[in-house]
């Protein structure tokens, strides 16, 4: 547990960058600050490995003090992972995530074995070990990066916009895999960003900052969304926050699926009989769902390019989001819904979704 | 006025150059070890920053002859003693060093630094591990630049008869020669080229993972 109680920071000029900070993020969880630029998220933040020192209050860990504790002990427990990665250019990414263990008195052999485990772990290849950090792309030196923050296996991690640096697509790819991680390994994070998007899908806490450092509200990510605190955490939270409220509402059994007709590629829909409206959901061999086939317009046989990619393909176990997102993009109108296995397990419409959500919401205010 | 005078000295001219690269290279390495801690010094703060690098700017304006003739009545040494020389050059290699240390460290990215702040690097465990590795292209192009000012300073102790590649040309004046003048031109020449790609060389295998050219 990390803990703020009363934390300012003012600077000589009187510039008052956090005011009056309280709040805890708690052991083994995601705590993600967010908020504008100059809000003072990230000089919280550095406030817990103390590279500034707060002017008020006290920052703890687990219960002590930091001040009590002498800095470079305290930051040899807590791990860091910063925006470009910031990797010593003149290490191999092997040397890069060893640096630390070496430097207190791990074997070379040891630390070298320890950091390629690590390396596994968090997604790169073996065959990049002995590379030099400029050979490397912006994703694969976050990951070295990361990778190099749980060297020592730190209890405390601390991410200064991680994900930032790099393009939309690898940026989801590094958050999925970090989301694994962080299954895996339950370090007490916190994690500074302005992206709230990102806030909302990493955090399991999530604690938004205005300007003049003080904080707005402090809840989990379904609860920013659906009870916004005041006006600027509603409009930092942001448009269509209805709709991203959804992607925290679990499908549940209860939402009815219909069945669908299935067919392979290479089949004939001659030999299908009649289907209603003439489209069928074209499976592969292990009847994962590829996409719609109009089987009026298609030909004797069902090729690829036959094949409707516009729709989503939701999971079973997913949110209702997703179920919603799949109905909506299907040219059918019926979203197309599998299981945790990939196989088709039949399709939604947008109304049953709706409908589902009108009662998850009338149990809400009953209970 | 023949060539036959070359080889005549030949053996004279081995041992004036072995002596010349000597007074080069040991003061231009006594000047880069005290450089780093004044250096450092210098790169931690805006404030000492202009002290230290102008400080050490002004030695380099001290002329060599007068340091020369100076530094026998500080150090107590004899003046024909070849550490005059060495003390003398020492001086202006920190002069030029000191600026290419501290402007070296602050070359490193400022995110490396940060990172090994972060993971709880001591500042001396910094410096040694991350900051010095890091800074060696651009300390290497300094210390190019302080070997071969020495080489070209050395010549001045001729005046004092401390035998190196200067002693050439009083010698050639003296006899009214032109040959060993030249000589030594040409050997101080050779010693310059032959320890700024020494230098080079040594830097380019202290940082094999500096992005080559070619694959930029």
């Amino acid at each position: 547990m990390i803990t703020f109680e009363h934390v300012s920071k003012v600077y000589p000029d009187g510039t008052h960058a956090v005011h009056d900070l309280t709040f805890g993020a708690p052991s083994g969880r995601l705590t993600v600050l967010v908020g504008p630029s100059g809000c003072g998220k990230t000089t919280s933040m550095r406030m817990i490995n103390r590279l500034i020192d707060p002017t008020e209050g006290v920052v703890s860990l687990d219960g002590q003090d930091t001040r009590s504790v002498d800095a470079i002990d305290l930051r040899r427990k807590i791990g860091y992972v910063i925006q470009s990665a910031g990797l010593f250019p003149h290490r191999t990414v092997v040397d890069n995530v060893a640096a630390l263990p070496r430097l207190l008195g791990v074997g070379k052999k040891e630390a070298r074995a320890r950091a390629l485990e690590l390396l596994a772990k968090v997604g790169l290849d073996e065959r990049f070990a002995l590379r030099y950090p400029y050979q490397l792309s912006g994703g694969q030196q976050q990951r070295v990066g990361v990778a190099r923050a749980l060297a020592t296996d730190p209890p405390f991690l601390l991410m200064d916009e991680p994900f930032s640096a790099v393009d939309p697509v690898v940026r989801t790819q590094l958050q999925d895999s970090f989301l694994q991680l962080q299954r895996d390994i339950g370090k007490t994070i916190v994690m500074v960003t302005h992206d709230i998007d990102e806030a909302l899908k990493l955090g399991d806490q999530v604690a938004v900052f205005r300007e003049g450092g003080t904080l707005a509200q402090v809840a989990s990510p379904a609860e920013l969304l659906a009870h916004p605190a005041d006006p600027f955490v509603a409009d930092f939270v942001g448009a269509s926050r209805g709709y991203r409220a959804l992607g925290f509402v679990e499908a549940t059994a209860t939402v009815q699926l219909a069945d669908e007709a299935m067919v392979r590629l290479g089949a004939r829909p001659a030999d299908l009989g009649e289907v209603d409206g003439g489209w069928c959901v074209v499976v592969d061999d292990a009847e994962a769902p590829l996409g719609w086939v109009d089987l009026r317009t298609a030909g004797d046989v069902v090729e690829e390019r036959h094949i409707d990619f516009s729709g989503t393909v939701a999971r079973a176990d997913g949110s209702l989001r997703d179920l919603l997102d799949a109905a909506l993009s299907s040219p059918t109108g019926r979203g197309l819904v599998a299981g945790p296995d990939g196989r088709l397990r039949g399709s939604v419409g947008a109304a049953e979704v709706l409908r589902h959500l009108g009662r998850g919401r009338e149990a809400e205010v009953a209970s | 006025m023949t060539l036959d005078w070359i080889w005549d000295n030949a053996a004279r001219i081995g041992e004036l150059t072995a002596w010349h690269a000597a007074l080069s290279v040991i003061p231009t390495v006594l000047g880069l070890l005290l450089a780093v801690p004044l250096g450092w010094w210098a790169s931690r703060s805006a404030r000492i920053y202009p002290l230290v690098i102008g400080g050490s700017g002004l030695l380099y304006t001290i002329p060599s002859i007068a340091l020369f003739v100076l530094l026998p009545q500080v150090l107590g040494t004899k003046i024909l003693d070849p550490l005059n020389v060495v003390v003398a050059l020492t001086v202006y290699s920190i002069a030029l060093l000191v600026r290419v240390i501290a402007d070296g460290l602050a070359s490193v990215p400022h995110d490396t630094v940060q990172a090994a702040t972060a993971m709880g690097y001591r500042p001396w465990q910094r410096l040694w591990h991350v900051e010095l590795p890091v800074a060696v292209p651009a300390i290497g192009g300094g210390l190019r630049v302080a070997v071969v000012s020495n080489v070209s300073i050395v010549t001045m102790a001729a005046l004092l008869g401390i035998p190196q590649l200067g002693s050439l040309f009083t010698q050639g004046f003296s006899l009214r020669l032109t040959v060993p003048i030249v000589a030594g031109i040409v050997m101080c020449l050779v010693l310059s080229v032959v320890l700024d790609v020494l230098v080079h060389a040594v830097t380019r295998a202290l940082t094999p993972w500096q992005q080559k050219a070619e694959t930029a």
